[in-house]
């Protein structure tokens, strides 16, 4: 199964004064591994599609709170 | 002048409204790049008769959603009242 959070490593100078951050990470949406959306995809009720900001479940991507930067 | 405040069921049936809403919207989204999808179309439409009613049940106890004939006016014109949307 894919995930939506990409990881790489900077290049760190050695002359780079500030403390190295090691890994950096960044979410891609899921709608790039879809391509054009088949039909009959799976849907939320339309108060969770409210809350979670799409009606078809396949699209839902939040931020999660603790996996910044 | 008592202070006015706002049954539950009128939080209620707003979000209600606006879950069909959005609903609508994404429907609508959908059906841009899929013409031919017959049941998204029928959803749409069920959900097109829902927020009717809906908008009718709302009017009736809190008076009108829109303007310019958009929405019946109950009596008298009342659809400057607070609350606005925004203070709701």
């Amino acid at each position: 199964m894919y995930t939506n959070r990409k990881y790489y490593e900077p290049y760190i100078s050695p002359f780079d004064p500030c403390k190295p951050i090691r890994m950096k990470s960044y979410s891609t949406p899921p709608n790039l591994y879809l391509g054009f959306q088949p039909p009959g995809l799976e849907q939320f009720s339309p108060r969770e599609a409210l809350k979670s900001g799409t009606l078809w479940k396949v699209f839902y991507d939040p931020y999660e709170k603790n996996k910044e930067g | 002048m008592s202070h006015k405040q706002l049954p539950k069921e009128y939080y209620e049936l707003l979000e209600e409204l606006q879950a069909t809403d959005f609903v609508l919207l994404e429907l609508t989204l959908y059906l841009d790049t899929h013409p031919n999808d017959i049941d998204a179309i029928k959803q749409f439409n069920e959900f097109a008769k829902m927020r009717k009613q809906l908008k009718k049940k709302y009017e009736k106890e809190y008076g009108p959603l829109l303007q310019y004939g958009n929405s019946y006016s109950s009596y008298p014109w009342n659809w400057d009242d607070a609350p606005w949307p925004w203070q709701v």
